[in-house]
C-alpha cells in the first residue's frame, strides 16, 4: 500500500533545474541500497562508482561496502541482485538518506565552497566517490557527470537534507543558482 | 590647495564617468577607477586623517594599501584603507576618531603634553590603584583609535573557498605573472594572487612602455591558463603549504577567504618603499616616491606645486621626470647616492612649507618625496621557516633558507632590469610548475578515488642562475628625529628611549614601543626601527636583526575568517507538522525537537487519561546482522543476551571499562541474525562507534556488521491506556495483550506503510507502543494517528512533558541523572549487572567494584510538595554546607499534584525514608524524604503491562 502513497521528501525548498548551475532533489524519485561485506562480488573498487548495465549506479563507498541508487522502488528488486552467499549484509537506505544533484560548468566551484576536498580532475575524476564534509554535515560525493557535463551526486543522512540543499543553494548563489 | 587633477592622464580612471561622494559632509567629486584617497587629492584634499596618540594631521604617505595615514570610516564600516579601496558613487567617508572635526581636532591637545606620553607611559601610569582601572578605562577609551562600529549593522555575507593548486603565485607583479605564466605553461594549475586591483605591479605607474609590458605579460597568463585573483592577499603561509588567501571586491561576497593547499609557493611580493626618518617627515605633503608616481600615472593626480625630491636609487630619478611632467616645479633634487639628505621640514597649519637639507639650507615646497630604498616583505617566507639575513651593501634583507615548495622571485631575491626579472621568474616558474606536478602526481597515486597517474613524470629543471644585487645606500634615520611608526606614532626618539630604558632587543622593544604592530604590520616601518634600534646600540643591522613576521600577512576581518555560518540541523520526517501546530521546540545536540505544543503539563495529563503521541526520531537505532550479534550484546551490556528470542525485545546498560554507565536502551531480536539496538538521542553517533570499536580492534574476527539507521525510521512513541485502540485502528497486527505483550517487537503495516516495527516499551509508563515507520511514508502516519485518535482524545506531546512523566516512573537518564562518575551499580540498576557472564566491557572494574562507598540515585519527595528544587541543587547536611549529594532530576508532577525528584546522594544518607536537606538556589534550605523507590507512580508497572 505504501506504494500508493507520496515518498516524503525531506527537502522543502524547491529544486532549480534550469539555468547553468542546477540542484535537484532526487530523495523522492530514487532508491539507496546499502550492501556490507567483501563477499558480495561487486564492483568497482574503493573510491569509485560505475553505472552497470541495468541503470544502477553502484559507488564502492567505504571499503568492502558498495552503495547502489536506482529508482524509487527498486530497491528490493536491486536488493535480491545481489549474492547471499557469505557474509553480505544488503540494507535498504532509500529512507535514511538524501540525495542531491548539483550540476553544472561551475558545480565544482559551488561545491568547493562548502566542502574542502579537492575537486580538480586529476583527483576527483568523473566515477570517483569521496566520504567529505559537506558544510559540516558528513557525506558522500559522487563525481557523475550527466553528458558531459559536470555533476555532483551528494549523499547525506535525512535529518540533515533540507539544512543541506538550503547550504548548497546559498553556496551556488553567485553561479546562478537561485 | 596642492594636490589638484590634471588635465589628462591616469591610466585606471575613466574620465568619462564621474563620481561623487560625500567627505566629512561634503561632496567630492572623482572618476569611476579613482581609490578614496586618489579622488581627495584630486580634489585637493590633502588632510585625511589624524594620528593615533598625538592626533597630528596626516596626508597621504603611500597613496597604496599600506598607507598608514588612509584610514577612514565609509558609511558603518570603520577602518578602511582610503589608500586601497576603489572610491564609488554615493559612498559617506569620514574621518576617524576626530572631534569635533579633522580640521579641528580637540584631541591633538595630546600633542602639548607629548613630551610625557613616552613609550610605556600607559603602562606606569595606570597600572595602580588597581580599583581606579575601570574609570581609566572609560576615560582611554575615548582616545582609542579606529572608526566606530555601528552594533545596529545587518550582518554581511562573507564566505569561503577551498582550493587545490599545484602552484600559488603571490604577487602579480612582472616577476609574478612570468613565473605563474610558466607554471602553467608547464602544466600545472596555477593561481595567481595580486594584492591590488590589477595586476602589473610597479610596472602599472611606469612608463606607457612599463604598462604595455604588463598587460602583455597578463595576455601570457591568461592564455596560459593562470586563475588570477586581484585584490586579494595571501595572508599566510602554514605547514604543508597550507596558505590562506582574503580576497575581497567580489560581486557575491563581503570577502572570501580561500584556502588553498598549494604543492608550491611561489613568493613574488615585490619590494615596499621604506619611508625616511627625519623631523617632521610626517608634514603633509611629504610622501613617498611612489606614492607620487600613483597619483600622476594611475589617476592623473598633481601632488603638489613646488617639489624637492630626495632620491637614491632609479625609481626616484623616474618619479622626478613623473613630476616634471606634470607641470610639478622640482626645486631640489637631493640625491642620496652623493651622501645628501633631507634633515627636517617646516610646516604650516600641518602642510609642508619649506624643507631644510643636509648641508643646512632651506627650500620652500609643498611636496617633499623620498625614495630611499626597499623593504623586502619576506612575511610569507617568514612564516616558512626562513631567517632571511641583511645585506648592507643593497641595504635589504634577502631569504637564506627555504623548504623546496617554498620559492621567491623578483625583488625579494635580487636586482635586474624588467626583462632580466621576468627570465628569471619564468626559470623558477617551471621549476615550480615542474615540483607541483610531480607533487600531485604523487598524491594522485596514493589516492584511490583518483585519476590514473599516466605520462611520464615531469623532469624538474635546474634553478635559473640567481639574480644580482645592486648597490644602495643605506639611508635610514636623518641627523634628526621622526616618525618611524605613523600607524602608532612611535618615533626614532621614543625607540631611542626604549633601548636606553633596557628595551634593546627587537622584540621587546617592539612589544614596548608598539611599533611595527599597526595595520601596517612592519612594512614600512620594520627596518626603519631595527636600524634606529642597531644605531642606538652600536651594532649592525645584522647583529640586531629583526622581529619575526607572522600571520597574517595582512590584517584580516573577523567575517572573513568566520565565513558562512554553518550549523548544521537536524529535523524529523514530521517536523514540519509540528511547526504547523505551534511546537515550541528545543535544541538537542543538533536536533530541533518539540518540546511542548503550549502546555506540558496538560499534555501529561492527556497521555495518562487518553493517548499521546510523541515524535522520538532522534532515538538512536542501530541495524546488527550477523551471526555473532549475541556475542556483541553481550560484550557491550551488562546483561545477558544469548537467549532473546525473535520477537523479543530487551533492556540493556553500557558501561565504559571503568563501569561507568555510558548509555543505555533497548534491542529487538527482528529474525535471525538480525537486531536492532537502540541508543539515547545523545548517544547514538558514539555509541556506533563504541561497537565499531570493539568489532574492527577488538573481536575482528565476529561476523557483525552494525549499521546506523536512526533516520532510515521514523519513531513514535503512542502512550496512554487509549493507545492500544488507536493503533489497532491502523494496523493489522494483533495487539491483544496476550499476542503482543510488554517487551515484545511486533513488524507490520501501520496506516498503509509496510515494513515498520513496533514494540511495546514504556518509558512514560504507561501503556505504549513504540513505533519506527520508514521515514518518507512517516509524517503520513504521524497525520494518520491524529486524525483517527480525535475521538479518542489524542494530543501531541513533547520531550518537557515525556520528561515529567518518566520522572514520576522513575527512569533515569543517562547523563542527567548520571554523570562521569556513576558507577553501573549505583543508577539502581544493579539487578542488571551479570558478573557471572563470561565477559562484559566493564566487568573487570565492576567486580571489585566497592559499591557502599559510591553515590547512590534515588528518588527524593521534598516534604513540602509544592517546592520543586531546582535541578543541580546541592543535598547538604542539616546543619552545614558540607554536600552530600544533589538533585539530577526536578518537576511538578500533574499527576501526583507535587514535585518529584531523582537525586544521588552518598550511600550514608540514601536508605528509605531517611530525610535530607536541599540547598535551593535562594539559599533556602528544604527537607525532602528519600522514597523506597525510583517511581514516584505506579511503582508495579501495572498500568504500562496493562
Amino acid at each position: 500500500m505504501a506504494d500508493q502513497l507520496a515518498f516524503q521528501s525531506p527537502v522543502r525548498s524547491a529544486d532549480v533545474n534550469e539555468g547553468p548551475l542546477t540542484l535537484v532533489d532526487l530523495t523522492a524519485t530514487s532508491s539507496q541500497t546499502l550492501v556490507r561485506g567483501a563477499e558480495s562480488g561487486l564492483t568497482p573498487s574503493f573510491g569509485h562508482a560505475t553505472r552497470r548495465d541495468d541503470g544502477v549506479l553502484a559507488a564502492a563507498t567505504r571499503p568492502d561496502e558498495w552503495t547502489l541508487i536506482g529508482p524509487l522502488g527498486d530497491a528490493g528488486t536491486i536488493a535480491s541482485s545481489v549474492t547471499s552467499e557469505g557474509f553480505v549484509t544488503v540494507i535498504d537506505q532509500t529512507h535514511s538518506r538524501a540525495r542531491f544533484r548539483l550540476a553544472g560548468d561551475t558545480a565544482a566551484q559551488a561545491l568547493e565552497k562548502v566542502c574542502s576536498i579537492d575537486l580538480g580532475d586529476h583527483m576527483t575524476p568523473n566515477g570517483a566517490v569521496v566520504s567529505a564534509s559537506v558544510a559540516k554535515v558528513t557525506c558522500d560525493v559522487l563525481r557523475d557527470d550527466v553528458n558531459s557535463t559536470r555533476s555532483y551526486l551528494v549523499i547525506c543522512d535525512r535529518s540533515f537534507a533540507d539544512y543541506l540543499f538550503s547550504a548548497l543553494s546559498d553556496a551556488g548563489a553567485e553561479f546562478g543558482l537561485r | 590647495m596642492t594636490t589638484s587633477r590634471l588635465s589628462s592622464g591616469g591610466a585606471e580612471i575613466d574620465r568619462s564617468s564621474k563620481i561623487s561622494f560625500k567627505w566629512n559632509g561634503k561632496t567630492v567629486n572623482g572618476f569611476e577607477g579613482d581609490t578614496i584617497v586618489s579622488a581627495l587629492a584630486g580634489s585637493g584634499h590633502q588632510l585625511v586623517s589624524r594620528s593615533m596618540k598625538y592626533h597630528r594631521k596626516r596626508g597621504l604617505l603611500t597613496a597604496d594599501y599600506w598607507d598608514p595615514n588612509c584610514f577612514v570610516q565609509v558609511g558603518d564600516e570603520p577602518n578602511v584603507r582610503a589608500g586601497h579601496r576603489k572610491a564609488t558613487n554615493g559612498m559617506d567617508i569620514s574621518a576617524q576618531n576626530v572631534w569635533p572635526s579633522l580640521e579641528r581636532d580637540m584631541k591633538s591637545a595630546n600633542g602639548l603634553v607629548g613630551r610625557f606620553l613616552t613609550p610605556g607611559f600607559y603602562y606606569k601610569t595606570f597600572v595602580r590603584p588597581q580599583f581606579l582601572w575601570p574609570t581609566y578605562q572609560k576615560v582611554l577609551r575615548t582616545f582609542a583609535p579606529g572608526g566606530a562600529v555601528d552594533h545596529q549593522s545587518q550582518p554581511l555575507y562573507f564566505d569561503k573557498r577551498y582550493t587545490h593548486p599545484d602552484v600559488v603565485v603571490a604577487g602579480a607583479g612582472p616577476a609574478g605573472l612570468a613565473a605563474a605564466t610558466a607554471a602553467a605553461e608547464a602544466g600545472a594549475s596555477v593561481l595567481l594572487v595580486e594584492h591590488d586591483h590589477a595586476v602589473g605591479g610597479h610596472l602599472r605607474w611606469g612608463s606607457d612602455a612599463d604598462r604595455d609590458e604588463a598587460a602583455r605579460l597578463e595576455a601570457a597568463a591568461l592564455a596560459a591558463g593562470v586563475e588570477i585573483m586581484t585584490d586579494a592577499t595571501v595572508t599566510g603561509r602554514y605547514d604543508h603549504n597550507w596558505v590562506s588567501i582574503n580576497q575581497r571586491s567580489l560581486h557575491a561576497s563581503v570577502e572570501r577567504l580561500v584556502k588553498a593547499r598549494a604543492k608550491v609557493l611561489v613568493v613574488a611580493a615585490g619590494l615596499v618603499e621604506r619611508p625616511y626618518v627625519f623631523a617632521g617627515n610626517d608634514a603633509l605633503g611629504v610622501m613617498t616616491a611612489g606614492a607620487a608616481r600613483r597619483l600622476i600615472n594611475l589617476w592623473g593626480v598633481k601632488p603638489g606645486t613646488t617639489a624637492v625630491a630626495m632620491v637614491a636609487n632609479e625609481h626616484g630619478d623616474a618619479a622626478v621626470a613623473d613630476l616634471e611632467a606634470a607641470g610639478v616645479s622640482v626645486t631640489s633634487v637631493v640625491d642620496g647616492r652623493n651622501g645628501e639628505f633631507v634633515s627636517s621640514t617646516t610646516a604650516s597649519k600641518g602642510a609642508l612649507s619649506s624643507v631644510t637639507l643636509g648641508d643646512g639650507s632651506t627650500v620652500d615646497a609643498d611636496l617633499l618625496i623620498t625614495a630611499v630604498g626597499w623593504t623586502a616583505p619576506t612575511s610569507l617566507l617568514n612564516m616558512a621557516g626562513d631567517r632571511p639575513a641583511y645585506d648592507e651593501t643593497a641595504a635589504r634583507f634577502f631569504p637564506t633558507k627555504l623548504p623546496p615548495e617554498v620559492i621567491p622571485v623578483g625583488g625579494l631575491v635580487g636586482d635586474g632590469s624588467t626583462a632580466q626579472i621576468i627570465e628569471h621568474a619564468a626559470g623558477v616558474g617551471r621549476v615550480a610548475g615542474a615540483t607541483g606536478i610531480s607533487a600531485r602526481r604523487q598524491l594522485q597515486a596514493a589516492t584511490t578515488r583518483a585519476a590514473v597517474v599516466d605520462g611520464a613524470e615531469p623532469a624538474i629543471p635546474a634553478m635559473p642562475e640567481p639574480l644580482g644585487r645592486d648597490p644602495h645606500p643605506e639611508l635610514y634615520r636623518s641627523d634628526t628625529h621622526g616618525m618611524v611608526d605613523y600607524s602608532e606614532d612611535v618615533s626614532s626618539k621614543d625607540l631611542v628611549a626604549a633601548s636606553k630604558e633596557g628595551y634593546d632587543s627587537v622584540e621587546l622593544m617592539k612589544r614596548f614601543t608598539t611599533v611595527t604592530m599597526g595595520p601596517s604590520q612592519g612594512k614600512l616601518e620594520t627596518v626603519n626601527a631595527v636600524a634606529v634600534l642597531a644605531e642606538a646600540r652600536g651594532e649592525t643591522i645584522e647583529e640586531v636583526g629583526t622581529t619575526v613576521w607572522r600571520p597574517p600577512y595582512a590584517p584580516i576581518s573577523l567575517g572573513a575568517l568566520g565565513g558562512r555560518i554553518f550549523e548544521p540541523e537536524r529535523v524529523s520526517p514530521i517536523h514540519p507538522w509540528h511547526e504547523a501546530n505551534g511546537v515550541t521546540t528545543i535544541l538537542a545536540g543538533q536536533w530541533i525537537r518539540p518540546d511542548h505544543y503550549g502546555d506540558a503539563q496538560a499534555e501529561v495529563t492527556n497521555v495518562r487519561n487518553n493517548v499521546g503521541i510523541i515524535d522520538v526520531t532522534p532515538l538512536g537505532k542501530l541495524d546488527l546482522r550477523g551471526p555473532d550479534v549475541p556475542k556483541l550484546l553481550n560484550l557491550l551490556y551488562t546483561n545477558k543476551w544469548s537467549k532473546l528470542a525473535i520477537g523479543s525485545v530487551r533492556y540493556g546498560v553500557m558501561c565504559a571499562e571503568d563501569g561507568v554507565v555510558l548509555d543505555d536502551g533497548v534491542t529487538a531480536h527482528l529474525g535471525e541474525d538480525h537486531y536492532l539496538m537502540t541508543t539515547t538521542s545523545s548517544g547514538a553517533a558514539a555509541i556506533w562507534e563504541w561497537a565499531e570499536n570493539w568489532l574492527q580492534t577488538e573481536r575482528p574476527h565476529w561476523q557483525v556488521h552494525v549499521t546506523p539507521v536512526t533516520t532510515a525510521y521514523a519513531s513514535i512513541n503512542i502512550a496512554g491506556p487509549k493507545s492500544r485502540e488507536l493503533l489497532s485502528r491502523l494496523t493489522d497486527v494483533d495487539l491483544a495483550n496476550e499476542a503482543f505483550g510488554y517487551m515484545r517487537v511486533r513488524t507490520g503495516t501501520i496506516g498503509g506503510v509496510d515494513d515498520c516495527i513496533m514494540w511495546r516499551i514504556g518509558f512514560t509508563g504507561e501503556l505504549s507502543y513504540e513505533i519506527h515507520v520508514p521515514s518518507g511514508y512517516a509524517l503520513h502516519v504521524w497525520e494518520h494517528l491524529m486524525s483517527e485518535g480525535a475521538d479518542l482524545g489524542i494530543g501531541a506531546f513533547g520531550l518537557e512533558a515525556q520528561r515529567i512523566m518518566r520522572l514520576e516512573k522513575g527512569h533515569f537518564i543517562v547523563g542527567q541523572d548520571t554523570d562521569g562518575l556513576t558507577k553501573a551499580p549505583t543508577a539502581g540498576i544493579g539487578g542488571l549487572i551479570k558478573l557471572d557472564k563470561d565477559d562484559f566491557v566493564g566487568k573487570t572494574e565492576l567486580s571489585t567494584l566497592d559499591v557502599a562507598s559510591l553515590p547512590v540515585l534515588v528518588a527524593l519527595q521534598p516534604v513540602d510538595g509544592s517546592v520543586v528544587p531546582e535541578e543541580a541543587a546541592q543535598i547538604v547536611l542539616p546543619d552545614s554546607n558540607d554536600i552530600i549529594g544533589r538533585i539530577t532530576s526536578s518537576r511538578f508532577s500533574p499527576t501526583l499534584n507535587r514535585s518529584v525528584c531523582l537525586g544521588q546522594v552518598e550511600p550514608s544518607h540514601a536508605a528509605a525514608g531517611n530525610i535530607v536537606t536541599v540547598l535551593l538556589f535562594s539559599g533556602e534550605r528544604i527537607p525532602a524524604t528519600v522514597m523506597e523507590h525510583h517511581a514516584h507512580f505506579d511503582p508495579e508497572g501495572a498500568r504500562l503491562r496493562g
